[in-house]
């Protein structure tokens, strides 16, 4: 009997942290040598986001100009939102130049593997979907920080005359802001594709979240454009943390302790979203049927 | 177009037939839609909000000054106004062309487009309808009349025949560019193409033109002309001595950028080769 038993009972599944970091360092690595085959879009990317950079400083141009001619120079006339227009020119560089770092799409891959059936084999693996795009999201970053962001800076950033952060620890600071806001962003496209698992068709849904981003996040403009309750709202939500808090951090806007204060409001959405993201994978994942896979 | 059917009906005969079946690619269309109201309803909330958002940025830098370069708040925003109908008559039938290289090249469903006796573009255009194209025509057509009567503008019947052509002219130029940019993915197989890049340039296409520099004026006058599809034929309404002449230029620009796509689509087409799934 005692035989017997020894013979059917498996050896429990088991996999050590470091086997598990190592998988998911493959992902990252994965995504890399992925997106070195997808290299026409970051070609015409870079043209795309100078010439993003370039109507903005336009429009902004013409906005400060206008308004000098309107109130003056003197008492604040040159300023809007409390910048001035070489910080103006440097906001937009930099949140461009920020967004071709962060941006992906794990919202539109997460919906099609949902709504095409592909998710059932990605179920049946060992690993969990949202750390494996997450890890991918790290890897295409990284690509795109050497294929797509450099590029961007170093066509932009003489353009424009952009100038540097007026400490240069800003430099560091604003890159960590950054990587932050690949989380942010990451954790919130997770959440966006779940939807796919609830909806029939989000398109709608990814078409409204492609402009509401780029208002909310502060690329288009800076929240001090807008009324004080606006500011007020936005400072509630994560989506914040994403631009205006690195690009701010980088035009020297948050000194001392605003600085680990802005770092620390990242560092907990990011947790926060994450596990956001957990919860409504664990409730969604349920009402999955996939026919034939 | 297949040349038996041409030598047994003739053009026109070919014509009405091809016209006729896309009527029932629509009702297909349409049918399929009303099984699932709920994304249609989300899908009309999400462009009335994108709008919003639209509105909202336009709004906001115009708190700040009494006009851009001269240019009153509500001239631009009729030029917003405006450029949404083209745009809204363009997302009705562009949808498939964003997603072609996916669902056409790469998924191989292109094989099924060339076994009919349909013209390709047609087919491919047609199959899908993206009916939140006919909120953007309204909300613009809203703005329009908005700001017409802010700048109390008075309608006459040459007006309306001027937006019949050149809301359309505008919506070639943008199908234009978005096929052209379509049709690459016969050569190249990458997933999203051109397109997302190229549609971030739409928003600066409902600026006055003059607040940009020469570089960027002649850009989007010449080379990606966006200029076209709201700026040049709005000033037609808004009466701006300096652009309104050029107005009725837009059906001949839009003519030459959809024509030349549609060029480089053939081409293109005779270049498929299947990728056998």
């Amino acid at each position: 009997m005692t035989g017997v038993t020894s013979v059917a009972s498996l050896t429990p599944w088991h996999r050590s942290v470091l086997g598990t970091v190592v998988l998911y360092l493959h992902f990252v690595r994965l995504a890399f040598l992925k997106f070195l085959a997808y290299r026409l879009r970051y070609y015409t990317g870079v043209v795309s986001y100078t010439i993003f950079v370039t109507g903005h400083y336009y429009l902004y141009g013409a906005l400060f100009a206008s308004r000098v001619v309107e109130h003056g120079s003197m008492e604040g006339g040159n300023l809007i939102g409390g910048l001035t227009l070489t910080e103006m020119i440097t906001y937009v560089a930099v949140s461009w130049i920020g967004r071709s770092f962060y941006f992906n799409n794990i919202h539109r891959d997460l919906s099609s593997m949902i709504e095409e059936g592909g998710i059932s084999l990605q179920l049946i693996k060992p690993y969990h979907v949202q750390d494996v795009m997450m890890f991918e999201a790290v890897g295409e970053s990284g690509f795109r920080l050497v294929m797509f962001s450099l590029p961007i800076m170093v066509v932009v950033v003489p353009l424009f005359d952009i100038s540097g952060p007026p400490d240069s620890m800003l430099y560091l600071w604003t890159f960590l802001s950054f990587c932050l806001a690949l989380v942010i962003y990451s954790q919130i496209n997770f959440l966006l594709g779940c939807l796919a698992f609830h909806m029939k068709n989000i398109q709608g849904v990814l078409r409204a979240k492609m402009v509401a981003f780029d208002f909310l996040t502060g690329v288009i403009l800076p929240f001090t454009f807008f009324p004080e309750w606006f500011q007020t709202i936005v400072a509630w939500l994560p989506f914040q943390g994403i631009s205006y808090v690195p690009v701010t951090i980088y035009l020297g806007k948050r000194a001392g302790s605003d600085l680990v204060w802005a770092l620390l409001i990242q560092l907990a959405w990011s947790v926060g979203l994450y596990l956001a993201g957990r919860l409504v994978w664990f409730i969604s994942v349920r009402r999955v049927t996939v026919q034939g896979g | 177009m297949s040349t038996t059917e041409i030598w047994r009906r003739g053009y026109p005969g070919e014509f009405r037939r091809q016209v006729r079946i896309f009527g029932f690619y629509f009702a297909q269309f349409v049918k399929m839609r009303l099984a699932y109201r709920m994304d249609f309803f989300i899908d009309t909330l999400a462009v009335s909000f994108s709008s919003l958002v639209q509105l909202v940025i336009l709004a906001t830098l115009f708190s700040k000054v009494e006009a851009l370069r001269g240019w009153s708040f509500p001239q631009v925003l009729f030029i917003y106004g405006f450029s949404l109908v083209p745009l809204g008559l363009f997302n009705l039938t562009s949808i498939n062309l964003y997603r072609f290289s996916d669902k056409f090249i790469i998924q191989g469903k292109f094989d099924r487009v060339l076994l009919r006796p349909l013209n390709t573009l047609a087919q491919v255009m047609f199959e899908s309808f993206n009916v939140s194209g006919f909120n953007e025509i309204f909300l613009g057509l809203g703005i329009m009349i908005f700001a017409g009567m802010k700048l109390q503008l008075t309608w006459g019947v040459e007006d309306v025949l001027a937006l019949l052509i050149l809301a359309p002219s505008a919506s070639l130029v943008f199908t234009g560019v978005f096929l052209g940019i379509t049709s690459v993915s016969f050569w190249h197989e990458d997933r999203m193409g051109l397109a997302p890049p190229v549609y971030n340039v739409i928003r600066f296409s409902r600026y006055p033109i003059t607040i940009f520099g020469a570089p960027v004026r002649f850009f989007m006058t010449f080379v990606l002309p966006f200029a076209w599809v709201a700026f040049y034929p709005a000033t037609w309404f808004i009466g701006s001595p300096e652009f309104s002449r050029w107005a009725f230029l837009t059906p001949l620009v839009g003519g030459i950028v959809f024509g030349g796509a549609v060029l480089i689509w053939r081409r293109g087409v005779a270049n498929y080769a299947s990728t056998g799934s």
